[in-house]
């Protein structure tokens, strides 16, 4: 009996008003946030070690932070559910498309047709004309560079002949008879009258 | 001067033969050129021979007589250079006692006090 009485009804006891709100503090959330029941800004956030922080500061934080995520979800569902619905009306119309489109009106299809009718001896006929003829183009520079070639030998060996012989011609030293060497001055006067004329 | 007559004009001088002499007077000395004038009167004074200093010391109008100033300094140049004079002497006396042209023998005169200066 004494345990009933104890959680009896007692005239006596003051109740608290739960809905009566606190106007001592200076917070200005206070009035806005759960009076005082928010969660430790620790708990919310693991890792985070309450140090030296004033805890009425963090639970000024906690509720902003609280705040602007709800914020934060409200804004960004819209634009989540615009995407949704895009995609799936894309995906409504490209099914539509594939399923009114006729095979043979797409893209390419023509020329894969074409190719799929060609009978493979006349492929094989084509191939081997293209063959010949890039065979008949590689023989003709092939033989103009034979031709080049000779010709580039035979202007070589005209220089060198050249070359070889103005060596031979010059070449004046004291075994060069007197005769000799007259008459290359006699030339040599006659080509600078040349020049001079 | 062509590096061609250069050439065969050294090689003209370094010959032993007299016929050299003739065709580096012949060519050489008459050459309108003073270029070649100049080259072949050195080369005939390298010679060192009788033959070839005579045409340039006696010969009016060559060697050292010759109208060109460069030509004439270069011929006495080359002169003075030899080391046997003693057959330039002989030619330089010989063409002072005995030549006929008043300016052949004023001009062997010069080149003769030279050589004793030197």
């Amino acid at each position: 009996m004494p345990n009933i009485n104890k959680i009896g009804f007692n005239p006596g006891q003051k109740i608290a008003n739960p809905f009566k709100t606190s106007r001592k503090s200076s917070n200005p959330f206070e009035f806005s946030n759960f009076e005082g029941n928010t969660l430790p800004f620790a708990d919310v956030f693991e890792g985070f070690e309450n140090k030296t922080v004033n805890n009425s500061k963090l639970k000024m934080i906690t509720s902003s932070v609280a705040g602007s995520m709800t914020k934060l979800r409200s804004s960004i569902t819209e634009p989540i559910v615009n995407f949704v619905n895009r995609v799936r009306n894309g995906i409504s119309n490209a099914w539509d498309y594939a399923k009114n489109t006729n095979i043979s009106d797409l893209a390419g299809m023509k020329v894969l047709n074409d190719v799929m009718q060609t009978d493979i001896a006349d492929i094989g006929k084509g191939l081997t004309s293209s063959l010949s003829g890039m065979g008949k183009g590689i023989s003709e520079k092939m033989s103009f560079l034979n031709t080049d070639v000779s010709e580039i030998g035979k202007g070589l060996s005209t220089k060198w002949n050249e070359l070889i012989s103005k060596i031979h011609t010059n070449k004046i030293n004291k075994d060069t008879s007197v005769n000799e060497l007259k008459a290359m001055w006699e030339a040599e006067i006659a080509a600078s009258a040349k020049e001079a004329a | 001067m062509n590096k061609n007559v250069a050439e065969i004009i050294d090689a003209l001088a370094a010959h032993q033969d007299h016929a050299s002499i003739e065709v580096l007077e012949e060519l050489g000395t008459n050459s309108p050129d003073n270029e070649v004038r100049e080259y072949t009167s050195r080369a005939l004074v390298r010679k060192n021979i009788h033959d070839s200093l005579k045409i340039v010391i006696i010969n009016q109008g060559k060697g050292i007589n010759d109208l060109s100033p460069s030509v004439a300094m270069s011929t006495i140049n080359e002169i003075l250079a030899l080391k046997d004079k003693s057959e330039v002497i002989k030619i330089l006396d010989d063409t002072i006692n005995m030549h006929s042209d008043e300016a052949v023998k004023e001009n062997a005169r010069s080149v003769k006090s030279l050589l004793a200066l030197s």
